[in-house]
């Protein structure tokens, strides 16, 4: 790999030990995935912020980075935590609440911001053609898929690298080469709802391995539709990118052809409940301002069950863009959460055995990393759910 | 045997050998060593000072941090050797400073077997039993 003068020097360890091993981070992935040089990214977006996903562990290197004299050098947002700011802190044990605090205060030490949402495109789009370093898988499909702009599959540790130096190596969804659809699905079935793009994207996950698929037969899908399509295709598989406008295509691609048994069967795999739930999760990804009044709509005049919880979560930034819709949300007994996820928090902890929610990415993990049953349904026969 | 390096540097000590993948998050606790991975042929053996030999690590990319934060309690291997280098390990080798090689036959090399790492040049010798 090229590296300029500076970036040498970073390496050598002149810039101090946090540029140091980031420097280390970037220059090795580049030179195992082929990259010719560092390029600068528009943003960076950072996992590993909950303290349930990263316990104790991580609180030692991310103390290291700090004191080494770690500084973001790009605009860095950080991933949900395991708790919002008022709900959840008097529900669990103090000290889960100090280690979640410590871990984002390393964070904000080293000028990340703690917008602590999986959908940071609400917060500031990236434009077109803009390089990114982005982790959270569904963020990066989205990016990638919907926005235009180019940015690997990052992890925990190579987003907070990129971060800090404010570049990243040029290989994998950063050369238009790779980028090009080499695999055409074929969408023979009309999607009902969000919880069906879903299951399509857990489909399709799991079939299309590192390829890049072009899918067609999907009729003007909203881009709340195709964020879970693609945090589904994130969750079960290793993709970074779909595309889904029409285009012609100069050669004939080898064709997927999806109907309509396809997405029941995998909608059915993903529940493994029938139970009446505990929980009503709304906000895998974390919801749009539409989501969020889409709920409240449905909400208006009713009252959430006394033996049930209905969580909405969302960013902050949406949050006070929703501000009326908020108040029909919590008026009938739901309660709408900033900084977290039913995902990223001790659900079971709570008494929960039995989630429902539209999130097939959800649904899709929930059964293994919070150890709760599953029931996956569209929006309106979760809010039915939460009420009856 | 010859590799590719990954994380330069030179060590000697006893082989850890596992057939499966390994995640570091949720399969090594990180203030003992010891590998708690339900499933895993090595569960309850120690990482501890030894050249830890696996196929390949699979699970959350948080596993760096994990692997950093055992070296630095001294309780974390010495040096990995994998079949194929995958994004979590070689991370938290790089940032825990450990010698690590890739594309090495791991079969040829059993448990409690005393082996050099060469991190730098990518090779593997493994002497006898201790």
């Amino acid at each position: 790999m090229h590296l300029t003068r500076q970036e040498e020097k970073m390496l050598d360890g002149e810039y101090g030990w946090a540029n140091q091993v980031s420097m280390k981070i970037l220059v090795r992935l580049g030179e195992l995935f082929g990259a010719t040089h560092l390029i600068p990214v528009q943003s960076a977006h950072l996992s590993g912020v909950s303290y349930k996903h990263m316990g104790d562990a991580s609180i030692d290197f991310l103390t290291a980075l700090a004191e080494g004299g770690g500084k973001a050098q790009t605009l860095s947002t950080l991933n949900p935590s395991s708790f919002d700011p008022t709900y959840l802190p008097k529900r669990y044990h103090r000290e889960r609440l100090e280690k979640q605090s410590r871990i984002i205060d390393l964070y904000t030490r080293m000028g990340i911001n703690s917008t602590l949402s999986c959908t940071p495109y609400y917060l500031r789009k990236p434009g077109h053609d803009q390089h990114l370093a982005w982790a959270e898988s569904s963020a990066v499909i989205y990016a990638n898929s919907i926005l235009g702009a180019w940015t690997n599959r990052e992890g925990s540790p190579s987003a907070l690298a990129a971060a800090l130096i404010g570049k990243t190596p040029n290989y994998g969804m950063h050369q238009a080469a790779n980028r090009q659809p080499n695999v055409l699905v074929k969408v023979e079935t009309s999607l009902q709802n969000e919880a069906e793009y879903g299951a399509l994207g857990i489909h399709l996950g799991k079939i299309l391995k590192d390829r890049v698929p072009v899918i067609k037969g999907l009729h003007s899908p909203s881009t709340d539709n195709l964020k879970q399509l693609g945090a589904g295709m994130a969750s079960s598989g290793m993709t970074a990118l779909f595309h889904h406008k029409t285009r012609s295509e100069k050669e004939k691609l080898e064709t997927i052809s999806i109907e309509t048994k396809d997405i029941k069967e995998v909608a059915a795999g993903l529940c493994t409940t029938n139970e009446a739930p505990d929980l009503v999760f709304i906000g895998c990804p974390h919801c749009s301002l539409k989501e969020v009044k889409n709920v409240a709509g449905l909400l208006e005049g009713k009252k959430v069950r006394k033996d049930r919880e209905l969580w909405v979560c969302t960013s902050r930034h949406v949050k006070e863009r929703a501000k009326n819709y908020v108040d029909i949300i919590e008026r009938a007994g739901g309660h709408l959460l900033c900084d977290t996820c039913a995902l990223v928090t001790w659900i079971k902890d709570l008494g929960v055995q039995a989630l429902m929610t539209n999130s097939a990415k959800t649904a899709f993990y929930a059964p293994t990393l919070n150890e709760v049953d599953v029931a996956l349904t569209p929006l309106n026969k979760c809010i039915e759910a939460a009420c009856r | 045997m010859k590799g590719r390096s990954i994380v330069p540097g030179k060590c000697t000590g006893p082989a850890l050998v596992s057939t499966k993948p390994l995640s570091f998050l949720g399969g090594v606790d990180h203030n003992s060593g010891v590998i708690i991975e339900k499933g895993h042929d090595l569960k309850g053996e120690s990482v501890k000072g030894k050249v830890l030999c696996f196929p390949y690590g699979h699970g959350s990319t948080v596993g760096s941090y994990v692997l950093y934060s055992l070296v630095k309690k001294g309780v974390g291997p010495i040096a990995i050797v994998n079949q194929v280098a995958d994004l979590v390990v070689v991370v938290g080798a790089i940032i825990a400073e450990i010698p690590m090689i890739d594309q090495i036959d791991i079969r040829q090399i059993k448990t409690g077997d005393e082996v050099e790492v060469d991190g730098t040049r990518g090779t593997v010798k493994v002497g006898g039993q201790r």
